[in-house]
């Protein structure tokens, strides 16, 4: 594996993106999407202390819809002891969104205000104060910051010939990205089958060696950007951990 | 009773996009399909949570 890998992007937006990695073995892709789902720590409410409920939901209910609303988390910005505080007073007839979460911190907010967390009625009550904690996916889901992030052999299709005449036009399905003559394409422009690009042609496909197309989504607490260098970051830092604890 | 904050199976956040789906889905007459496709919930198993989904808080509210 080299030291400089080389990173090209096929989709790129805030919370959702496609990229391509050369140069990295199996394994290290693999390590890059695990850290990603698992190893980046993200805020999530972990406490919440009742002031007054007189909703339909029980207070355990209440309190599992808060934590799995996302809060941004700035990286760098807080370490494992810290809490953040936040609450929530609503009163009915309302319903009570995610938006409706006050934050103490102003880093810290819910990345989508549209979440609704309960429907009061007339005369009920929702007053509850939350403690926020930094903490890894492997913990619990709602500090996951990788949504279904996974990675895919970028793919090559080589034209062998023509198609026999009285040949059946069977649909030839290929998912994730293919590559042609240095061109990246994603399967979706051909509706992902290869017969509409490559009509009455013998086709080959075969998986380009050490290029992993990867697919990030994140749940908003983070970008992808983020998301991408904290996961390398928290790679680097385990490595280093185990450098110095064998060393004699 | 409320709707899932998240998808049980990929984690993505659904919650926010209930509201638009039922009123345009359920109570006007749109393709779910399309409704799902137009709010960019594209795997299976985020789409069963909304489609599957059935508020009972009206319900259980005279119950108290």
């Amino acid at each position: 594996m080299s030291e400089e890998y080389d990173v090209e992007f096929i989709e790129r937006g805030d919370t959702e993106a496609r990229f391509l990695v050369r140069d990295v073995d199996p394994a290290f892709a693999n390590g890059i999407r695990r850290a990603m789902v698992a190893d980046v720590p993200t805020l999530s409410i972990d406490e919440v202390r009742v002031v007054e409920n007189s909703s339909v939901m029980f207070d355990e209910q209440i309190a599992h819809r808060l934590g799995m609303v996302p809060l941004t988390t700035p990286p760098n910005e807080f370490d494992e002891e810290d809490v953040v505080t936040l609450a929530v007073d609503i009163a009915g007839p309302a319903t009570a969104y995610s938006g409706d979460i006050v934050s103490s911190d102003g880093l810290v907010e819910p990345a989508t205000d549209g979440i609704p967390l309960i429907e009061l009625k007339e005369g009920q009550r929702l007053e509850v104060e939350a403690d926020a904690v930094l903490d890894t996916g492997d913990s619990h889901a709602k500090h996951q910051g990788g949504v279904a992030v996974g990675y895919r052999h970028l793919q090559r299709v080589e034209v062998v010939g023509d198609r026999g005449e009285f040949e059946d036009d069977e649909p030839r399905i290929v998912r994730g990205v293919i590559e042609e003559d240095g061109e990246l394409i994603p399967a979706e422009t051909f509706d992902n089958d290869l017969t509409n690009r490559y009509a009455g042609k013998e086709i080959e496909v075969h998986d380009v060696p050490n290029a992993f197309v990867f697919d990030v989504e994140t749940d908003g607490s983070m970008s992808v950007d983020e998301l991408v260098s904290e996961a390398v970051r928290t790679i680097r830092s385990r490595a280093d951990e185990l450098e110095t604890a064998i060393q004699l | 009773m409320m709707v899932p904050v998240r998808c049980f199976t990929c984690g993505k956040v659904v919650g926010e996009h209930w509201e638009e789906f039922k009123e345009r889905s359920r109570e006007g007459d749109e393709n779910p399909k399309q409704v799902l496709d137009e709010l960019g919930v594209e795997r299976a198993c985020c789409r069963r949570m909304l489609v599957s989904h059935k508020d009972l808080v009206d319900i259980v509210a005279p119950y108290q």
